[in-house]
């Protein structure tokens, strides 16, 4: 319900976003006008959209201030003014011969070496508590979780992106090419759909939310591919492999970091707390063993550890205390 | 009857689109259980703000925007065919959205520039040039079809794909920031007070 309720508003939001667009051009038609007032007069639903994509709209007329000044006014617009800019190549694990290869050839690429440019490569990486957006040439999407790191390589034939750190959620444009994500000793194969890699301590997982893709060991191992649906998530490491099917709604839980938040169903305490303190400097410890296994279920700001501390303590007989250190302590009370 | 809607509609773009980010945070708290979208019940009390004929009498439009937001999420509720202990609890617990200006309100003129910048660096190449030649360089959709080689219509397409994603960053701004959990203020309490007011 809620799904066929989000995709309503979507489309309700871009039919306003065009009306916003068209009616702006100066070349707009007076019976363009006229077809605007007629949809804006069927709801009010129309009509509050209308005005948010408008709003937007005018706001975005604040990025006239990026136009250089003292230009003629015959002085070619830069349509690459606003392009991101280079990704901090500092972020290289050094330790590693692949990131190091990758260095390399991004050396390499600027120096403008022949063979060498094609494997150029870039790493985009996010602090703890931060996320980011990647949007890749061929429009294919990345988003870095907290305090996690991609290397993309596009060679000749293949999107090839590493996850070297954390978590990201991969959506690929459709494209001729495989889009390939690299994650602990795996490849994660996919001609188009929508996937998320976190590595683990030893483990990571692979869940797929649109398309399909397979996944098979990285190296001399033998050759043995898994095939993963959607909706299924799949979690291998050392000790094998193993896939569970999974409803939409846990796997919007699982990605309820996109909104910034945590979604707990049933997780335990530590769990939980391993959880916020992967997106907080200020960590959470339970110094007290016999309440690590309290069930919880809630959704949660990911940056708000107190909010979540103080929830705890309200349902359950958990104290909390915090040391000279900054360490929330929690502990069972009396 | 016109002027008197457009006044109307400068009202809600004055007092209830800025409200968006608190909004959002807001409507998060009645989507604990994941079943309801926080985004569908901000949408939706969008919808049911704007049609207020008597929005002249609202003295508090915060409070008012964020008890019609609740009045979605609780019809929202009451249609559901199984409810869950934790949506009726959640529901009895969450209090009143914090009508004080958060410090986003200070913030968003400083940071919006640098949010929409960041915003059109993100959009895919073609989608931002063309965005940037509109919104920076002021150029119309006729002028970047002619200089890029594309048709009005996808120079449109590129347009709104890129406003689209603004807009939605935008409502998101601040959003992210610190939200007040009031859980010891009952809604009855604070129901109360506002009938008084």
């Amino acid at each position: 319900m809620g799904r066929e309720a989000g995709s309503r508003r979507e489309a309700v939001r871009a039919a306003a976003a065009e009306w916003a667009v068209r009616l702006s051009d100066p070349a707009c038609a007076s019976d363009v006008r006229a077809a605007f007032e007629a949809w804006r007069a069927e709801s009010f639903e129309h009509e509050a959209a209308f005005e948010r994509e408008h709003a937007a709209w005018e706001r975005t007329e604040r990025l006239r201030a990026f136009k250089p000044g003292g230009l003629a006014s015959g002085a070619k617009p830069d349509a690459d003014l606003l392009a991101p800019e280079d990704a901090p190549r500092r972020a290289f694990d050094r330790r590693s011969p692949w990131t190091m290869m990758a260095a390399l050839a991004a050396v390499a690429g600027v120096v403008g070496t022949g063979v060498m440019t094609a494997t150029a490569s870039t790493a985009y990486a996010t602090d703890i508590g931060e996320r980011r957006v990647v949007v890749l040439a061929d429009n294919s999407r990345i988003e870095l979780n907290t305090d996690s790191k991609v290397v993309v390589r596009y060679r000749g034939g293949v999107r090839e992106v590493k996850l070297v750190k954390g978590e990201a959620l991969f959506e690929a444009a459709a494209d001729a090419r495989p889009f390939v994500v690299k994650a602990r000793d795996a490849r994660i194969a996919t001609t188009g759909g929508e996937l998320s890699v976190r590595l683990g301590a030893e483990n990571a997982a692979v869940t797929v939310r649109r398309g399909a893709a397979q996944v098979e060991p990285d190296g001399d191992g033998p050759a043995r591919e898994t095939k993963v649906a959607a909706g299924t998530a799949m979690v291998y490491g050392p000790g094998g492999s193993h896939a569970q099917p999974l409803s939409d709604a846990e796997i919007d839980r699982a990605l309820a970091w996109r909104q910034g938040a945590i979604a707990l169903n049933g997780q335990s305490l530590s769990q939980a707390v391993a959880e916020f303190n992967r997106y907080n400097r200020r960590k959470v410890r339970i110094a007290d063993p016999s309440i690590a296994d309290l069930r919880l279920a809630g959704y949660f700001q990911s940056t708000e550890p107190m909010a979540f501390v103080t929830a705890v303590t309200h349902t359950f007989p958990v104290r909390v205390s915090e040391g000279e250190d900054g360490v929330i302590r929690l502990a069972r009370k009396g | 009857m016109t002027a008197d809607d457009e006044e109307r509609r400068a009202w809600f773009r004055r007092e209830i689109l800025p409200l968006e980010p608190r909004l959002l945070a807001y409507a998060r708290k009645f989507c604990r259980d994941g079943e309801a979208d926080p985004e569908d019940l901000v949408h939706d009390a969008f919808t049911r703000v704007i049609a207020c004929k008597t929005w002249r009498e609202i003295t508090n439009p915060a409070a008012f925007a964020s008890r019609t937001l609740r009045n979605v999420a609780f019809d929202g509720l009451r249609r559901r065919k199984v409810l869950t202990i934790t949506a009726v609890a959640d529901f009895e617990l969450i209090g009143g959205m914090d009508e004080t200006p958060g410090p986003e309100a200070t913030l968003v003129s400083r940071d919006e520039l640098r949010q929409l910048r960041e915003a059109i660096s993100e959009l895919p190449t073609q989608c931002r040039r063309v965005f940037t030649l509109r919104k920076v360089y002021s150029l119309s959709p006729g002028e970047i079809a002619v200089r890029m080689g594309l048709s009005v219509s996808t120079v449109e397409k590129h347009l709104i794909k890129g406003l689209r994603y603004c807009s939605e960053k935008l409502g998101r701004a601040g959003a992210t920031q610190p939200v007040r959990i009031d859980e010891g203020r009952s809604w009855a309490g604070k129901r109360d007070r506002d009938a008084k007011r």
